[in-house]
């Protein structure tokens, strides 16, 4: 008896914060919107172009992550030592840096490391996929393990080598259980395209900070918290479905 | 490569050694208060989650969410650049930002964490608690806490490696920490490769350093197998 009324004061109090929200909140967002100030249009213009740079350094990145990680993860299943040793330290390495740090390396140390100057959206891109990689490769390597040793034998039996055992037979069944870490993967990927603004590569958040800085020039208020709510709210709206995906997937395929 | 070998320079290290310590002080001290925070919130609200407390449970689900769906650096330029917009008593100095942030941030991880750890309590363990006279809140801090919180440990420490990892994005708000550090030597000195590789080897060891204390901490603080 004692547990049904808990359950309901929860779900009130989900109600009442979706009255809030739908009574008060979003009368005041369509309120603000009919009736903006003239600096919104031009911002709102900006961060379109921005959420373009966005994706495309997001998409890059996760195709780049996925290969790569796929590759190095299948490959970290191999029982040799060297080749092993080898990627895990490229594993630690890329994991334990911070993506800021590995986005600098590339950027500031490379060029008079080597004389190879990328521009700050390569350099950004990369950085993310060696992030990326690491972290697929890893998560591959737990979903090839998972994969019955009988799998392997009945392939081997079947006449097909090792890369043919592991495209044709394996991979593709342990592809079920990496669904759900790719899916957060891209949406932690999305988030920290955000970090690349920091070597001024003019995505979502480097424009909204522009803007602040245009405005902060041209008129008296920057609107600075409005710009950055923004972003934030763009930000959720694409990462939120793709981690309820992540959870949804998790539960129904593991 | 042979080149950037004879022209890496120890001596601006050694030089700016005092500099970098003092950096990295600044880095320890953000994740230090940072970590501690996050510890008491998870704590606080994983439980208030973990056990369904109305109000407090559902204001702590969207706080959850809104922060691990939104990158921390926007997270920082709100806090740091726009909240003094909207009211000039909430401009934060840069260290204050720089703590409140990664705080506010491994909170929402570890509210996460602890849920999980105090869900994955059998719910026999609290009936016993309970049968022995304990009431709610003792059950929580003899029953559950003691075996929920180690359940939760491992991932609230890649938590705490996150927060340290984090700390670096502060130099978009010129918080002098170790990579604002880094970054103004070699603007001054030029020299990138050596104040980057430095930084890197000191991210690297205090990362590995964390990772491994997981793995001796999971060894020691294992659950005995009826406990599971």
């Amino acid at each position: 008896m004692r547990r049904r009324l808990r359950l309901d004061v929860n779900t009130l109090t989900w109600v009442a914060l979706g009255a809030f929200a739908l009574g008060y909140g979003v009368p005041r967002l369509v309120h603000w919107w009919q009736h903006r100030e003239p600096w919104v249009d031009p911002v709102v213009h900006l961060m379109r172009n921005a959420l373009n740079v966005t994706l495309r350094l997001a998409a890059f990145s996760v195709v780049g992550a996925a290969v790569v990680g796929i590759l190095l993860g299948t490959l970290l299943t191999i029982r040799f030592l060297p080749t092993r040793s080898l990627i895990r330290l490229y594993i630690e390495v890329w994991r334990g840096l911070p993506i800021v740090v590995t986005i600098f390396l590339i950027y500031f140390a490379l060029p008079s490391a080597t004389g190879i100057r990328l521009s700050a959206f390569t350099a950004g891109t990369i950085g993310l996929i060696l992030w990326g990689s690491a972290q697929v490769a890893e998560a591959t390597r737990g979903a090839v393990q998972s994969i019955p040793r009988e799998q392997h034998e009945a392939a081997s039996a079947l006449g097909f080598g090792w890369v043919g055992r592991h495209a044709f037979v394996v991979l593709p069944q342990a592809f079920r259980r990496l669904l759900p870490p790719m899916v957060s993967l891209l949406a932690n990927v999305i988030q920290n395209t955000t970090i690349v603004a920091l070597i001024g590569v003019g995505e979502v958040l480097e424009t909204g900070n522009r803007s602040v800085e245009r405005l902060t020039f041209t008129t008296a208020d920057p609107h600075a918290f409005e710009i950055f709510t923004g972003v934030m709210a763009v930000f959720f709206v694409i990462s939120f479905p793709l981690t309820r995906l992540a959870a949804f997937l998790e539960r129904r395929l593991v | 490569m042979s080149t950037v070998l004879a022209s890496f320079s120890w001596q601006i290290i050694w030089d700016s050694r005092d500099e970098l310590a003092a950096g990295l002080k600044r880095t320890l001290e953000v994740s230090a208060i940072g970590i501690a925070g996050a510890f008491g919130i998870g704590l606080v609200l994983g439980a208030a989650r973990a056990h369904r407390v109305p109000v407090v449970s559902q204001l702590a689900t969207v706080y959850v969410e809104v922060i691990r769906n939104t990158p921390i650096l926007v997270q920082i330029f709100l806090l740091f650049f726009g909240l003094p917009t909207l009211n000039a008593h909430l401009r934060f100095e840069p260290f204050t930002t720089a703590w409140l942030a990664v705080m506010i941030w491994g909170g929402a991880f570890n509210t996460e964490n602890f849920r999980a750890g105090f869900e994955a309590v059998p719910f026999r363990y609290r009936e016993a608690g309970l049968a022995l006279g304990f009431n709610r809140i003792g059950t929580f801090f003899r029953v559950t806490l003691p075996i929920g919180g180690r359940i939760a440990l491992p991932s609230s420490i890649n938590t705490y490696i996150s927060v340290l990892k984090n700390t670096a994005l502060m130099t978009a708000i010129g918080f002098p920490e170790l990579t604002t550090t880094a970054r103004s030597i070699s603007a001054v000195t030029f020299r990138d490769v050596e104040m980057l590789s430095v930084i890197a080897v000191v991210y690297l060891s205090l990362v590995w350093a964390l990772s491994f204390s997981i793995r001796v901490l999971e060894r020691r603080l294992a659950l005995p197998e009826e406990a599971r």
